[in-house]
């Protein structure tokens, strides 16, 4: 990988999208969601990101019936997350859109990208995130009787509500300032 | 579609004419979740028409087990035993790039002998992946001999795998910051106590000079066949757009005429310290995915064969907090895993666990083509395709 040939591909990425950031090596943009659809058709022809990788989405929400709650408190909102990447090169980019959670829907990416296909059906039954356009929207993996989005953080486990999950005896209870101790020597 | 028929009003059978143009309607075939040649349970609904094709749906979902909502509820180091699970063929490559990601959001440096370890051990993996591929794709088309041969050879890999990590599928051999030292390391040096089981290099010496005879062997074999080559080569041809618009990965994308490796474009493992080549096929058809990955083992076999020759020293764990937390933030880390791209986008909010885990396997990809690919096919074909894409159920479900 060329270190120089990869900060030329940042800056031109960064030059065209206002909203973009370089978190731990990934390059991530924030469109608006009127714009999604015509964000990847920029990104495939002027960038030559032809290689659909995936998409999904994440719930966020202060309200989380199992996990781990955001540490500050955020908008209740689905973040449609997708990543397109090059062939001839480790070149990527995770793209994002916000959408409210009382009007899940957003243009379906299957006309620029026919790979989007099953992604976006993954995205309806596990979000419940309608997306406009899509050729086939039914369920992906789940039962067509199965009721619920089962990725929704408000979604609970009925196996962990019958039983906790054990694991959490070894991770609670743990003092927090006894933290650094290398696994050598002791 | 059953017609009522008035038996008072039946045609004299004499007097019926014959209509010369037979009109033809699609029937449907369904072939698994339970069909041996499906790798598993996926099911296809096929629409077919006298041997040809007209459409197949896949139905996926009965292998779903949930894994990214299930990470919800774990914390970082339960989860290495899940993504175990993923693509069980391969257990050892999933770990990577999800222990790789978790590394880079905590900011730890991985000494350079664990990494030496990981590149090994997934290579091995890679080997392993593709004698499976070896056995089952010819047995599917209807060669026996293959699959018992590549069974056997098999064994070594696994045997070598085992005697590291413990594990002959699910090893769970990665930690944050390093690996776990060697269940089966017995009395040996000081040097290498703990860390890599006794007679390693040895072993392994030996283990990758008949991997590499195996290779030779099955080329001969398989390759040289010449029913398998009527059976493979100009059937489900893949052009690279196609394979590029899916997210079509890994050696299928590379059989299409991509040169496109994550070893050797990407960072995650000291891959640029070996000498090694990617296969590329030229047509994109059954045949040449045959040929990608069977090349493919021999470079894997090099790599491992230069690894232990110039194995570093040093510990196998870098220093970690008891508890493993890790910082909030957000990263895609992806690695070259046998069957293609894996990668994993976690989603950090600073927990024991992850908020959310995006897992990006490359089977999922790999079969979204199935539809185009099967479109106008004939039947005996369908077989031969599904075969030479290499998927493992579990890797598309997850």
């Amino acid at each position: 990988m060329n270190q120089s040939d990869q900060n030329e591909f940042v800056n031109s990425i960064q030059s065209k999208f206002q909203n973009s950031s370089v978190e731990f090596d990934t390059l991530k943009i924030e469109v608006d969601s009127q714009s999604w659809v015509d964000t990847h058709k920029t990104l495939k022809a002027e960038f030559n990101l032809k290689f659909f990788n995936w998409l999904s989405a994440v719930d966020w929400d202060n309200d989380v019936k199992i996990g781990d709650a955001p540490k500050e408190s955020v908008i209740p909102s689905f973040e449609i997350i997708s990543c397109l990447s090059k062939t001839n090169s480790d070149d990527l980019v995770i793209s994002s859109t916000k959408i409210s959670k009382e009007e899940p829907q957003i243009d379906s990416l299957v006309e620029v990208f026919g790979g989007a296909n099953w992604h976006e059906r993954e995205a309806y039954e596990m979000f419940g995130i309608n997306f406009l356009n899509h050729p086939n929207l039914k369920k992906l993996y789940l039962p067509d009787a199965y009721e619920g989005n089962p990725l929704l953080k408000s979604f609970e486990l009925i196996s962990r509500e019958v039983k906790p999950w054990p694991g959490e005896v070894d991770v609670e209870g743990m003092p927090e300032d006894n933290n650094v101790v290398s696994e050598e020597g002791s | 579609m059953a017609q009522t028929m008035d038996p008072n009003n039946m045609p004299i059978l004499s007097e019926a004419s014959v209509s010369v143009e037979i009109e033809t309607e699609d029937m449907t075939l369904n072939i698994g979740p339970q069909h041996p040649s499906t790798h598993g349970v996926l099911r296809l609904v096929a629409k077919i028409n006298g041997e040809k094709i007209s459409s197949v749906e896949p139905v996926l979902g009965y292998m779903h087990r949930g894994y990214e909502k299930l990470a919800e509820v774990r914390t970082y180091p339960q989860v290495t035993t899940l993504v175990n699970r993923i693509d069980w063929v391969s257990g050892f490559a999933n770990e990577i790039p999800f222990i790789a990601g978790a590394e880079k959001l905590m900011e730890i440096e991985v000494p350079e002998r664990a990494q030496y370890i990981r590149l090994i051990l997934t290579e091995m993996a890679r080997i392993s992946s593709h004698f499976v591929f070896n056995g089952a794709f010819p047995l599917e088309i209807g060669a026996l001999t293959p699959i018992f041969l590549a069974m056997e050879d098999r064994e070594r890999v696994l045997d070598l795998l085992e005697s590291v990590t413990g594990g002959r599928f699910h090893p769970n051999f990665n930690r944050i910051g390093g690996v776990k030292p060697a269940a089966g390391a017995g009395p040996t040096t000081k040097k290498d106590i703990q860390d890599l089981p006794a007679g390693f290099y040895h072993d392994t010496k030996v283990a990758m000079q008949k991997v590499l005879e195996a290779v030779d062997r099955f080329e001969d074999l398989i390759g040289g066949n010449e029913v398998f080559q009527l059976r493979t080569k100009n059937v489900g041809i893949l052009p690279k757009e196609v394979a590029e618009e899916y997210g079509v990965s890994g050696p299928i994308l590379r059989a299409s005429g991509v040169e496109f490796d994550l070893r050797k474009q990407s960072n995650y493992l000291p891959y640029d310290k070996f000498d090694f080549e990617i296969p590329i096929g030229e047509n994109g058809d059954c045949f040449d995915r045959w040929a990608v990955r069977t090349s493919e083992m021999r470079e894997s076999a090099k790599i491992i064969l230069q690894a232990i020759e110039d194995m570093p020293s040093g510990p196998i764990q870098a220093k970690v907090p008891k508890v493993i937390k890790v910082p909030k933030g957000q990263t895609y880390v992806r690695a070259e895993n046998p069957k293609g791209e894996m990668g994993y986008y976690i989603i950090s909010e600073g927990g024991l666990g992850p908020y959310r885990l995006k897992i990006r396997t490359a089977s999922f990809s790999n079969i979204s083509i199935l539809p185009i690919m099967l479109e106008g096919a004939l039947l005996p074909d369908l077989i031969a395709i599904m075969g030479s894409l290499d998927f493992v159920l579990g890797d598309v479900d997850r």
